[in-house]
C-alpha cells in the first residue's frame, strides 16, 4: 500500500501532471534558457535539485509551523535554496550561471516549486514528498529538454554540445547542416520561434490527448455494446 | 565594522524583513472585504486550476474545506 | 536638467519597446497567458503589476546598495528582493481591502498572484545584477511594467476575438495563444534599435 503511493507520486509527475505541458506552469524559463539543448538540461537539474530540497525541508517542518503562517515560511526555504543553488552554480558551472542569467534566480517564483510545496510537500511525508520532488523534476527536465531539442535543431542546424558543460568534450552533431547545406532558421532560436514552438507542441500534446480519450469512449462503447448483445441472448 | 557586527545587522534586517512580511500577510488575509465586493463570482475557466489561497474567490480552498468537514 | 529628463523618458520607452518584457525577455508569461481573456482584467492585472513592480524597485535599489553592499552580503539579494515583494503586495492589498472598494473589485484579486509573477523579481533583480543607477532602474521598471501592459492587452484583443474559433481541435485555446504571441513578439522584434 505504502510501496504504491510512493510509485504513484512519483509517477505522477512524469507523464499524467507533466508540470509543464499538462499544468502549463514554469513557461518562463521553459521559453528562455531553451535556447540550446545544454542550457535547458542544465536549469532541469538545478530546478529537480531546488524541487526536491525545498520539498524534503517543507515536509520536515510542517508540523511546527501555524497554519497562518505557512506561505512566508515556504517562500524563505525556497529562496534559501535558491540562493544556494546560485552561489553553487556560479562557483562550479560558470558557463552554465552566465547562460541561464536571471532565470536562475527567478527558481525562486517558479510556479512549479511553490506549487508542489503548497499542494503536496505540507500534507505529506518525507519520502513522498521527496518522490513527488523528483518526478515533477524529471517531468519538467524531459519536457524542455523537448522544446530546447527542437528548437535548436530547427534553429542553428547543429547540436552542440560541450559549450556549456565544459568538462564534456565540444562535440557538434550536424543535423541540418552538412557541408554547404544548411537548412536551419534561425528565427527558431528567436523569442518568437520559442512561442511557436511551444504553441505546436502544446496542440501536439492536445491531439495525442484527443485520440486517446476518442479511443477509451470506442472501447467503453464497444464493451457494452457486448453486454447488451450478451443479455439479449 | 567587525565581522560579529555586521553578521549581527545582517541577520537582524533579514529577520526584520521576514517579520514585516508575516504581519502583512496575518493582516491582510484577516481583514473582511470591502463594502461592494461580497456579490464576486469566480470564473470557471481561470480559478478551476487556480490554488492561490490569498484569493476569496479560491474554489480549491473551498473543496478542500468541504472534505475536511466530511471526514 | 533637460538632458536627464530627456535620457529618462527615452529609458521609459526604450524599455518599453525594445526587448518587450513579456515578448521578448519572456518575463511575465504564467499570468500572461491566464489572465488574458478578457481586455478588462487583463488591464486590471497590467495596473497591478506596475504598482508593484514601481514600488517595489522603488525600494530594492537603495536596500541593496546602502544595506546589502555595506555590509558585504550581496549574495542575500534574492531572499531580501522577495521579501520585500512579497510584503509590499500584501501591504498594498491591505490599503485597497480596507479602502477602496472600486480598486480592489477591478484588481484586488491578481494581488496575490503578482508575489510570484517573475516579471516584477525580474526586474528588480536585473537592475542590480546589471549594476544600473537609480534613475536608470526607475526607468526600467517604469518601461517595463508599461511594455508588459502593452503586451497583455493587445494580446487580450485578439484572443477576445479567438474565443468564436471553432476550428482546429487541437489548437484551440493555449496553443493557438500561444501561435498568436509568436506573431507579436516577431512584430515587436522590428523594434530593436530605439535608443541605444
Amino acid at each position: 500500500m505504502a510501496n504504491s503511493k510512493h510509485k504513484d507520486s512519483f509517477l505522477a509527475g512524469i507523464v499524467k501532471q507533466n508540470p509543464l505541458f499538462v499544468s502549463l506552469l514554469g513557461t518562463c524559463p521553459a521559453l528562455a534558457v531553451t535556447m540550446n539543448v545544454e542550457s535547458a538540461l542544465g536549469m532541469g537539474i538545478l530546478f529537480t535539485f531546488v524541487l526536491c530540497c525545498s520539498n524534503v525541508i517543507i515536509s520536515l517542518i510542517r508540523k511546527l509551523i501555524p497554519d497562518v503562517a505557512r506561505t512566508p515560511c515556504e517562500i524563505v526555504v525556497i529562496a534559501a535554496f535558491v540562493t544556494i543553488t546560485k552561489m553553487l552554480t556560479e562557483a562550479f558551472l560558470p558557463e552554465l550561471y552566465n547562460s541561464l542569467g536571471v532565470f536562475l534566480s527567478l527558481l525562486v517564483v517558479n510556479c512549479i516549486v511553490l506549487g508542489r510545496a503548497e499542494a503536496f510537500a505540507k500534507d505529506n511525508g518525507v519520502v513522498d514528498s521527496l518522490l513527488d520532488g523528483v518526478g515533477n523534476g524529471i517531468g519538467y527536465t524531459w519536457a524542455i529538454c523537448v522544446i530546447a531539442l527542437i528548437r535548436e535543431i530547427l534553429g542553428t542546424g547543429l547540436l552542440t554540445f560541450g559549450k556549456i558543460f565544459t568538462f564534456l568534450p565540444f562535440v557538434e552533431i550536424p543535423v541540418l547542416k552538412f557541408g554547404s547545406v544548411n537548412l536551419a532558421m534561425s528565427f527558431f532560436v528567436n523569442p518568437a520561434g520559442g512561442f511557436l514552438v511551444l504553441g505546436v507542441v502544446l496542440a501536439v500534446i492536445a491531439l495525442i490527448q484527443q485520440r486517446a480519450e476518442k479511443k477509451k469512449k470506442f472501447k467503453k462503447v464497444a464493451e457494452m455494446k457486448k453486454i447488451i448483445h450478451e443479455e439479449a441472448k | 565594522m567587525t565581522d560579529g557586527l555586521r553578521i549581527f545587522l545582517a541577520v537582524l534586517i533579514l529577520t526584520s524583513l521576514l517579520v514585516i512580511f508575516v504581519v502583512s500577510f496575518i493582516l491582510y488575509r484577516k481583514t473582511p472585504l470591502p463594502k461592494g465586493c461580497e456579490d464576486m463570482q469566480p470564473s470557471e475557466e481561470k480559478c478551476a486550476n487556480c490554488k492561490e489561497e490569498g484569493c476569496h474567490l479560491n474554489i480549491y480552498a473551498e473543496k478542500k474545506k468541504k472534505e475536511n468537514e466530511k471526514k | 536638467m533637460t538632458p536627464y529628463i530627456y535620457s529618462f523618458l527615452l529609458a521609459i520607452v526604450s524599455s518599453m519597446l525594445v526587448d518587450n518584457v513579456v515578448l521578448s525577455r519572456f518575463y511575465g508569461i504564467c499570468s500572461f497567458i491566464g489572465v488574458s481573456n478578457k481586455i478588462k482584467s487583463a488591464f486590471s492585472m497590467g495596473v497591478a503589476v506596475m504598482f508593484v513592480t514601481v514600488f517595489a524597485a522603488l525600494i530594492c535599489w537603495p536596500i541593496y546598495n546602502y544595506i546589502l553592499g555595506p555590509l558585504n552580503i550581496p549574495f542575500m539579494d534574492t531572499l531580501t528582493y522577495i521579501l520585500v515583494i512579497a510584503s509590499l503586495v500584501q501591504v498594498v492589498g491591505l490599503f485597497i481591502k480596507k479602502y477602496s472598494a472600486p480598486l480592489y473589485k477591478s484588481f484586488g484579486i491578481y494581488l496575490p498572484l503578482i508575489t510570484t509573477n517573475c516579471a516584477v523579481l525580474g526586474v528588480v533583480q536585473s537592475n542590480t545584477d546589471t549594476a544600473l543607477g537609480f534613475g536608470l532602474s526607475m526607468a526600467n521598471a517604469i518601461g517595463t511594467s508599461l511594455g508588459f501592459i502593452l503586451a497583455i492587452v493587445v494580446f487580450a484583443c485578439i484572443r477576445e476575438r479567438l474565443e468564436q474559433y471553432n476550428g482546429n481541435k487541437p489548437f484551440k485555446g493555449v496553443p493557438l495563444a500561444l501561435v498568436v504571441a509568436a506573431l507579436m513578439a516577431m512584430a515587436f522584434m522590428g523594434l530593436g534599435g530605439i535608443g541605444a
